[in-house]
């Protein structure tokens, strides 16, 4: 099921209805990291050396790289030429974007990232898995709680066990089996 | 290097690969990148980015092998979904879901199975083959290139992924610039100054290359999916028939001539970076249909065997040739290559010319295990068959929660310090709007990874030519590599040119995919009410009734 | 009327349920409600019945005689608390369900609708054996 239909080979953009202010907006995202690359690069201390054309140059080149194709981006896409969004097996291209869900899976993410070193990483993973599948609508809940709990004992065992990955395995510090 | 050094070689790889702990290896290789294949969601990249963790205590030959079965496997792995699903997925199985779906749907879903996997086998040998006795050619012809003609190959490696691997030349580019900016964070390898660190510690050290990857790959691609998430499971069309019936004579006279078409269309497709794998099954499809005679030809569009083989050949023959510049130059054009290059990296391996000298005993070691793990993929893949369509059965929460997971764990053990889960997921809400406004992926990558070879490989020539940027195209072999570049760019856009036009017409005859629903089609989203019958006379009435969500205790 | 309930996935335990529920609908005239769900959360649910199923399944409850209604659709509740809910709602009197022979590990890792179904029905239920 293709529905993204090219209207001008080449460009490969479509013309789809709705503002696109998110859009533009990254375009301008990445004018501004090219801006910012610029006014950053000047910092950069260039020691005196004669053959070498220094640490500057590139990050030049690379931030006028970003502010040209962004500049020509933001006019492709003020003309009405607008990206096709991925394609996938588990995408709905005409689903309505569900922010609630992505803001949940980003909150869960984040949550781990502050609950590894208190509670240990098994624990932690368990709680963004349990998190992440309730997110996305998994249920019954009691289900979830297990295959989150087995699965953090398992890559915890694996990674940390076999493979000698120092994760800090939390309650479980002192079994062997779970390094650490 | 003669051709019968690179023989002996490749038996002292056989050697290797043959030990039983390798095999082992290879094993778990092919039998999770099948797996990865088949499941929606995930692909071969993304699961090496994933399992980058295990460098850190798996010894080279054995993480580089688990890595090529991934490889390996994911390509026979696509193939099983796109003919028994006709599900949209990327654009290199496309024209195998065309005929193979259509050849299930007729009820000869394994034979088309079967050509596929006997092809993909025949296919990836040759042109394993291929690899072995023209890699170390080329790489003893670049050993001998200077900075200016590396400086070449890469603007060429730069241009081509970025401008033509995505739909749009703008966005690749744009994607490409991202990597090459995130690479420039920390201090510069050659004068030691610090770059767009401002003033943070943890960007002192640059932003990891894994990190980057498992968040555009993972945790982007778990944040797009969750975004719009696909409602209505899909129809399996079931495999009938016993061993007998996977490939007949018929189909074998039909098909082993499509095979090796296929492979001499993919492999050198694969060796220049010009649009990847998709291209070769485009182009082997193309000319199967174009040599078809008779009967043969008018069952194309309703289930030809012809157009399984080829394109599934050119597939797998494309995927070797993607080697062929990864191992000899360094230089990798897809996103799983890239990945790769990054494993030999973890482990301080320079990949360049050098690498078949400086690490023979690896490098053929990791040849011979394409062999072992492509006999693996024939004998496991048909008989498993059930197996994988069961992997379509994991509910999709699970699998992206995993995916989360995993990618937590990579990015955490990068450093062992929690931040590292805060920059990867920023990198990811990043990955997440790339997906959404159409920015490919895979330029970024190779971006990040060939950013800092480039740029010293660039001042080392400048330095040379006392800044004269001139010489940058002056060498004979430099400036040869600039006008192959133009052809390539000329070919390669007249050939999307052709493709789009091709899949435009396969995006107007083709069937959606098979989304089982009631007799009545459902209206998702307006609840219908569900029609009883209130009569006691012997009436059905099929209703198709969506509830609308529900606020219970245990959501 | 009084209702029975019979929960259908598209094979032989499936039907063998269905036959009983047919049978006990006779014997206790009445009226039959064949229910299959999906949550569609998985790209492939073979419990899923597709149209060609339960055109099949029409063609045999038509000639039984028996008053029956199928409900063939995609819902948030998972397929046990469909069946319950419907057997509320319609104050059933029966749920009739097929039941597979489990081992201890696969309870564990696959759950059950049966007995999810078993300990929150309203209503006595029927467990057909193959």
């Amino acid at each position: 099921m293709s529905t993204s239909i090219q209207n001008s080979p080449g460009s490969g953009t479509t013309a789809a209805p709705g503002k696109p202010i998110g859009e533009l907006v990254f375009a301008l995202l990445i004018v501004s990291i090219g801006v910012v690359g610029f006014v950053a690069g000047a910092g950069i201390q260039t020691p005196t050396s004669a053959s070498d054309i220094g640490p500057r140059a590139f990050p030049y080149a690379v931030s006028a790289l970003l502010v040209a194709v962004g500049a020509g981006l933001v006019i492709q896409v003020l003309r009405g030429h607008r990206g096709s969004a991925d394609e996938g097996e588990d995408v709905d291209l005409d689903a309505k974007t569900d922010w609630l869900t992505v803001g949940k899976l980003a909150g869960f993410v984040l949550l781990h990232a502050f609950m590894i070193v208190p509670l240990g990483w098994p624990l932690a993973a368990a709680i963004l898995f349990f998190g992440a599948a309730w997110s996305l609508g998994a249920r019954p809940w009691w289900r979830n709680l297990v295959t989150a709990i087995v699965l953090a004992l398992v890559l915890q065992f694996v990674f940390g066990g076999l493979l000698g990955v120092s994760l800090p395995p939390g309650f479980l510090e002192g079994l062997g089996v779970f390094g650490g | 290097m003669s051709s019968v050094d690179s023989f002996f070689l490749l038996m002292e790889g056989f050697a290797t690969a043959m030990q039983p702990m390798y095999l082992l290896f290879a094993l778990g290789g092919v039998l999770v990148g099948t797996a990865v294949g088949v499941l929606p969601g995930i692909g071969p990249a993304m699961t090496v980015a994933l399992l980058m963790p295990i460098t850190y205590s798996l010894e080279p030959t054995a993480a580089i092998i688990v890595f090529a079965g991934i490889y390996y496997g994911g390509m026979y792995g696509g193939s099983t979904t796109s003919i028994l699903l006709n599900t949209p997925g990327e654009s290199s199985s496309i024209v195998t879901a065309l005929e193979g779906n259509k050849m299930a749907k007729a009820g000869r879903g394994a034979a088309a199975l079967a050509t596929a996997a006997v092809g993909s086998f025949v296919a990836g040998t040759i042109a394993t083959v291929l690899l072995s006795f023209l890699a170390p050619y080329v790489a003893a012809f670049a050993v001998q290139i200077g900075p200016v003609e590396y400086v070449a190959l890469m603007v060429v490696a730069f241009l081509t992924v970025g401008a033509l691997l995505g739909s749009s030349v703008l966005r690749g580019l744009a994607s490409l610039g991202l990597g090459l900016f995130i690479a420039l964070v920390g201090f510069d390898a050659l004068t030691a100054q610090q770059r767009y660190t401002f003033g943070s510690p943890f960007l002192a050290d640059g932003i990891d290359v894994v990190l980057v990857a498992v968040a555009l790959f993972a945790v982007g691609e778990a944040l797009y999916v969750a975004s719009r998430l696909r409602h209505g499971p899909i129809k399996v069309i079931p495999v009938t028939g016993g061993w007998t019936s996977w490939l007949r004579k018929d189909d074998l006279r039909r098909s082993w001539k499509p095979w090796l078409r296929g492979t001499f269309i993919g492999f050198p497709v694969g060796t220049i970076p010009a649009g990847g794998a998709d291209v070769a099954t485009f182009l082997s499809y193309a000319s199967e249909r174009k040599l078809a005679k008779g009967e043969n030809k008018k069952q194309f569009g309703k289930g030809a065997i012809e157009g399984v083989a080829g394109p599934e050949a050119a597939n797998n023959a494309a995927a070797a040739g993607v080697l062929v510049p990864l191992l000899t130059l360094g230089i990798p054009t897809t996103a799983t290559a890239a990945m790769m290059l990054v494993a030999f990296q973890r482990y301080q391996i320079p990949v360049g010319p050098q690498l078949f000298e400086s690490n023979s005993a690896l490098v053929w070691a990791l040849i011979a295990s394409l062999y072992v793990g492509n006999l693996m993929l024939l004998v496991l893949n048909l008989p498993l068959v059930g197996i994988w369509v069961k992997i379509l059965q994991i509910p999709r929460p699970y699998l992206y929660a995993g995916i989360l997971v995993f990618a937590v764990l990579g990015a955490f053990s990068v450093n062992f310090t929690p931040i590292d889960v805060i920059i990867l997921l920023v990198v990811g809400i990043l990955g997440f709007f790339m997906r959404r406004f159409g920015y490919p992926i895979a330029p970024m990558v190779v971006g990040l990874i060939l950013g800092p070879i480039f740029e010293s490989q660039l001042r080392r020539s400048l330095a040379i030519s006392q800044g004269d940027p001139v010489a940058l195209i002056q060498s004979p072999v430099a400036a040869t590599i600039y006008v192959v570049l133009i052809v390539i760019f000329a070919l390669s856009f007249l050939l999307k040119r052709r493709q789009r036009q091709f899949e435009a017409m396969v995006a107007a005859n083709a069937d959606a995919p098979d989304v089982v629903r009631g007799s009545v089609a459902p209206t998702e989203g307006a609840p219908v009410e569900s029609t009883t019958p209130t009569t006691s006379t012997s009436t059905s009435t099929t209703s198709t009734t969506t509830t609308p969500d529900r606020k219970d205790t245990d959501r | 009327m009084s209702a029975i309930v019979v929960g259908y996935v598209p094979n032989a335990l499936g039907e063998a349920a269905v036959a009983e529920a047919v049978e006990e609908a006779r014997r206790r005239g009445a009226e039959l409600v064949v229910i299959n769900t999906t949550r569609a959360d998985r790209l492939v649910n073979p419990a899923y019945a597709d149209s060609e199923d339960v055109s099949k399944l029409e063609g045999m409850l038509s000639t039984t005689g028996v008053t029956y209604s199928i409900r063939h659709s995609i819902s948030e509740a998972t397929a046990a608390e469909e069946v319950v809910d419907t057997a509320e709602e319609l104050s059933a009197e029966l749920i009739v369900i097929g039941l597979r022979h489990r081992t201890p590990v696969g309870k564990l890792i696959m759950g059950s609708t049966a007995q999810t179904i078993l300990l929150s029905a309203p209503c006595n239920v029927l467990a057909v054996k193959l």
